[in-house]
């Protein structure tokens, strides 16, 4: 009997159900694919320590339901005081509280029930592109997998039953509490207005700013400081910015909305007096929600940046890093055969595919070392690019760190012909070469080479060595350690070439690209999903919020736009005050979030955009942050307005 | 005088097929210019349907309004809006104003959704407040002031424009009888000193009274109506509870 009262009910409700539905069925289906990626044993064999993910999606999923929990209270509040006067007509029939209460409870268990069935189903097809992403950043092939796993559906489910069930309960009370006569005439008690005196707003605002500012100084202070301090720092820039974030939030929209009604041509132009009623109102009563969700946009949008910009840095990073599977650079002037072994060694351990061994050639009075040709070739054959040619008497410049271009350009241009033992070059057809080599420590020390004639090579002193193996499979993680011991333990004994000496210090550098995925990728690519994880969800709960604020006075409205409606104002005017008032109450919590966003896409490009070995992948994913969020906020907005425009103009006027 | 308000033969029905309500049968009055016409009648009279169908805010099933020369029912959705606030004003029982406004700025929204120019509002507004005596309240929030004024602010806002005419529905039904007594005072005064044409729908006679002429529906048509001429209210109060003794209403619809 309930259970088919409480299916009619919530159909009749549909309206109030629908944002509140999707609000539900969004944030399982989340948890349900983030938990399952961290489950799913392929993923975690991927790496030894790639239980991180796990256990950052785990804590984060705790974090999701506690404040997913406080969102589903409020979204019950909402459809409480829409029912009200239903609830209190079921009292007055002799339905007990009881009674009523379980209703609720049926309707909504149903509700949730629906929704988590959705979720876990959307969210086991979002789970394989989730595992997708990962495994393309490991760069394993892969194809199109859903990631189905009880324990995931489990804990979903738990957390589920967590962030739902507290709030029922609080529901639950509210209605046993509540009298007929509460739920009857709750809605027209007097709502009071009142604004605080224009110069406590500005000086307020003010002062908040100075916060902010004052935040972002600390922030730029904090990264130039490489002690534990640095923690203290950044943790007071944060609390600053974010305390400005909302206070800004509660009194810029109470300035303006002050400002404009003082300007009479402004107030009485067009419909601005109803419409600056309307916000006024939405000021007032929901300030203190927008400024909160101002902070958890921040939040949001500054996490999802960061997280994709340093997944995405790093993994661009990695292919410049660590282009070879294995590779050891010893700067000092030994014969190649002292190689020899230390191949041997690898090859002991897994089947070398190549190897090259050569110099790095010091070239006199220049601040650049010099590249056999065919030493440069084999080592474009081991990374699978195609040879280059010159003549004897040309040169080309490899430069794979593009913040180096500019200025190898203005060189060239400047200077384009060399002379090395009274031998002149010129530039090649193609002067220079940028693919991914890694011109740190193995094709050069510098970020940038010169590649010579073999000829013109052999005849400067080769005064660093290199040893560089394509292996099967790869390698493996460990091979990184054994070869420095192997290297340091005093089986290995190195030839110096004749006439030549040690240097004071020997530098000795190895590097497997095996270890480098799996010591360093794997925390990055945590980062970056538990930042997507975590910022989607805040997002798409700032969205609901915004939403149920605009439709939990869906009533009111309806009989404010009857009212201009009588007035003589037409139904295309009140689709576009419709559209204005909607487009405000979103707006206003976004200002300084994408404020806030775009200088941390600024500064990170100034501060680390060098750092990072690929042109513009700050800005891309700047842009990538920004869309993405304008996706789910302009979907939350469209749900909105539609169920807005639905309630509010008669049917002529849609 | 010249005729503002004519109407022909007006029907209205609801539902179709076998289930059709007749709201409105066969209704033809007019209202000259100045007029103050009360309409009474007992619930499902259709009293809320004929205004609703004058104000454009329903169709009619048959016939024809005419205000001025333009015909109501041949006015299409886009053209609505622009004749309600160039030529009617509203005055409801639940007042209708805007929480979110000051009473001063309920009475501006009507000059400003009339592109009334900016300069002249405030001044327009203060000169209806002080024929209204609501200037105390202009800047007090409809929550702040009490019934009486809310409507009185309400009347000041339908007639702030000088409408063609005011359509007044119920508007002592929230009051007390002082409030009302005050109310119809001021709506009178509207009506003698500003020459504003009023169309009233009561079911309550002493509000009734302050009419000029009664028109009283039964069943969807004008059952018959009543001049005041020269009677004072008194009288004309009497006679309106003659006719409601009449049609059948007895003391139960006279207060």
């Amino acid at each position: 009997m309930y259970s088919k009262l409480a299916f009619r009910n919530i159909r009749r409700s549909l309206r109030d159900y629908i944002i509140y539905f999707v609000t539900l069925t969004l944030t399982a289906s989340l948890m349900y694919s983030f938990l399952a990626l961290g489950f799913s044993p392929d993923i975690l064999a991927m790496t030894e320590n790639m239980s991180m993910l796990t256990s950052g999606i785990l804590m984060l999923s705790v974090l999701v339901a506690l404040l997913s929990s406080f969102i589903v209270g409020y979204a019950i509040r909402f459809m409480l005081s829409q029912r009200k006067k239903e609830f209190a007509a079921y009292e007055l029939m002799g339905m007990e509280a009881k009674t009523v209460r379980n209703l609720f409870l049926v309707e909504n268990s149903m509700i949730g029930g629906a929704a988590f069935l959705l979720g876990s189903l959307l969210g086991t097809g979002l789970s394989g592109l989730l595992n997708q992403v990962v495994q393309n950043i490991f760069e394993v092939p892969h194809h199109y997998q859903v990631l189905f796993s009880l324990r995931a559906l489990g804990m979903t489910l738990f957390f589920f039953v967590l962030m739902y069930g507290f709030s029922m309960l609080r529901a639950a009370k509210v209605i046993r509490r509540q009298k007929v006569i509460e739920l009857l005439y709750d809605n027209q008690k007097n709502e009071e207005v009142g604004y605080q005196p224009l110069y406590r707003s500005v000086l307020t605002g003010l002062l908040s700013l100075a916060a902010m500012v004052v935040g972002v100084i600390l922030l730029e202070k904090a990264l130039h400081i490489q002690t534990n301090e640095a923690m203290l720092y950044w943790s007071g820039a944060c609390l600053l910015i974010l305390a400005g974030v909302y206070e800004l939030h509660r009194k810029v929209p109470v300035l303006l909305y002050q400002l404009a009604k003082r300007n009479p041509r402004r107030k009485y132009r067009g419909e601005n007096l109803f419409f600056l009623g309307q916000i006024g109102r939405r000021i007032q009563f929901s300030g203190r929600t927008m400024a909160v969700v101002a902070i958890l946009l921040t939040v949001s949008l500054a996490t999802m940046f960061v997280g994709l910009t340093m997944g995405a840095g790093y993994k661009a990073n990695m292919e410049a890093y660590y282009p070879y599977d294995a590779g050891v650079a010893i700067d000092a002037p030994l014969t190649k055969n002292s190689m020899d072994s230390v191949r041997s060694f690898v090859e002991e351990r897994c089947e070398a595919e190549d190897s090259v061994t050569y110099y790095l050639y010091a070239v006199p009075n220049e601040a650049i070392e010099a590249l056999a040709l065919s030493d440069y070739n084999h080592l474009r054959e081991i990374l699978g690019l195609s040879p280059v040619s010159m003549s004897d008497n040309e040169f080309l410049i490899h430069c794979d760190t593009w913040n180096y271009m500019d200025g190898t350009r203005q060189r060239l241009e400047q200077q384009p012909e060399i002379t090395l033992n009274g031998r002149t070059l010129t530039p090649a057809e193609t002067p220079i070469l940028t693919e991914p080599m890694e011109q740190y420590q193995m094709a050069g020390t510098k970020g940038y080479v010169l590649v010579l004639p073999d000829e013109v090579a052999s005849r400067l002193s080769g005064e660093k060595i290199r040893l560089v193996m394509k292996l099967e499979d790869s390698g493996y993680p460990e091979l990184k350690n054994e070869l420095k011991q192997f290297l340091n333990s005093g089986k290995w004994q190195p030839d110096i070439q004749l006439g030549q000496g040690l240097p004071e210090r020997v530098t000795m550098g190895v590097t497997v690209k095996a270890w480098g995925v799996a010591n360093s990728l794997t925390g990055f690519t945590t980062l970056s999903f538990c930042g997507l994880y975590l910022s989607v969800i805040f997002i798409i709960l700032s969205c609901s919020v915004l939403a149920f604020e605009q439709l939990s006075a869906i009533d009111r409205n309806q009989k404010n736009y009857a009212v201009i409606d009588r007035l003589g104002v037409s139904g295309h005017r009140q689709a576009s005050l419709i559209r204005k008032e909607l487009s405000t109450v979103f707006l206003i919590p976004l200002f300084f979030p994408i404020v806030l966003t775009v200088l941390l896409i600024v500064g990170t490009q100034f501060f680390f955009g060098d750092a990072i070995l690929q042109e513009g992948l700050v800005l891309f994913y700047g842009l990538v942050t920004i869309l993405l969020f304008c996706a789910i906020y302009l979907t939350y907005f469209g749900a909105t307005m539609f169920l807005f425009r639905r309630v509010i103009l008669r049917p002529e006027m849609r | 005088m010249n005729e503002v308000l004519k109407l022909e033969h007006i029907q209205k029905y609801y539902g179709n097929g076998e289930n059709v309500t007749k709201a409105i049968q066969d209704i033809s009055f007019s209202v000259q210019e100045g007029g103050f016409v009360g309409i009474m009648g007992a619930s499902g009279s259709g009293k809320t349907t004929l205004l609703n169908c004058i104000s454009t805010i329903d169709t009619v099933s048959a016939g024809h309004i005419y205000l001025d020369e333009t015909d109501v029912t041949e006015i299409n959705e886009k053209q609505i809006a622009r004749f309600r606030r160039e030529n009617l004003g509203f005055v409801f029982q639940d007042f209708n104003l805007l929480d979110t406004l000051t009473t001063s700025e309920n009475i501006a929204l009507a000059l400003t959704i009339n592109k009334v120019p900016a300069g002249e509002i405030d001044g327009r507004v203060r000169e209806m407040a002080g024929k209204l005596n609501i200037t105390d309240i202009l800047d007090k929030y409809p929550y702040q002031v009490s019934g009486g004024q809310k409507q009185r602010c309400a009347c000041a806002r339908a007639i702030i424009n000088n409408p063609k005419l005011i359509l007044a529905d119920e508007p002592t039904g929230a009051l007390d009888s002082h409030s009302s007594q005050m109310l119809l005072s001021t709506i009178q005064s509207i009506n003698e000193t500003m020459g504003a044409t009023i169309l009233m729908v009561t079911h309550d006679a002493f509000s009734a009274s302050y009419a000029n002429r009664i028109l009283f529906l039964q069943d969807g048509a004008i059952f018959t109506e009543i001049l005041k001429g020269n009677d004072s209210r008194r009288t004309f109060f009497n006679k309106i509870l003659d006719v409601l003794t009449m049609m059948g209403g007895g003391v139960n619809d006279v207060l």
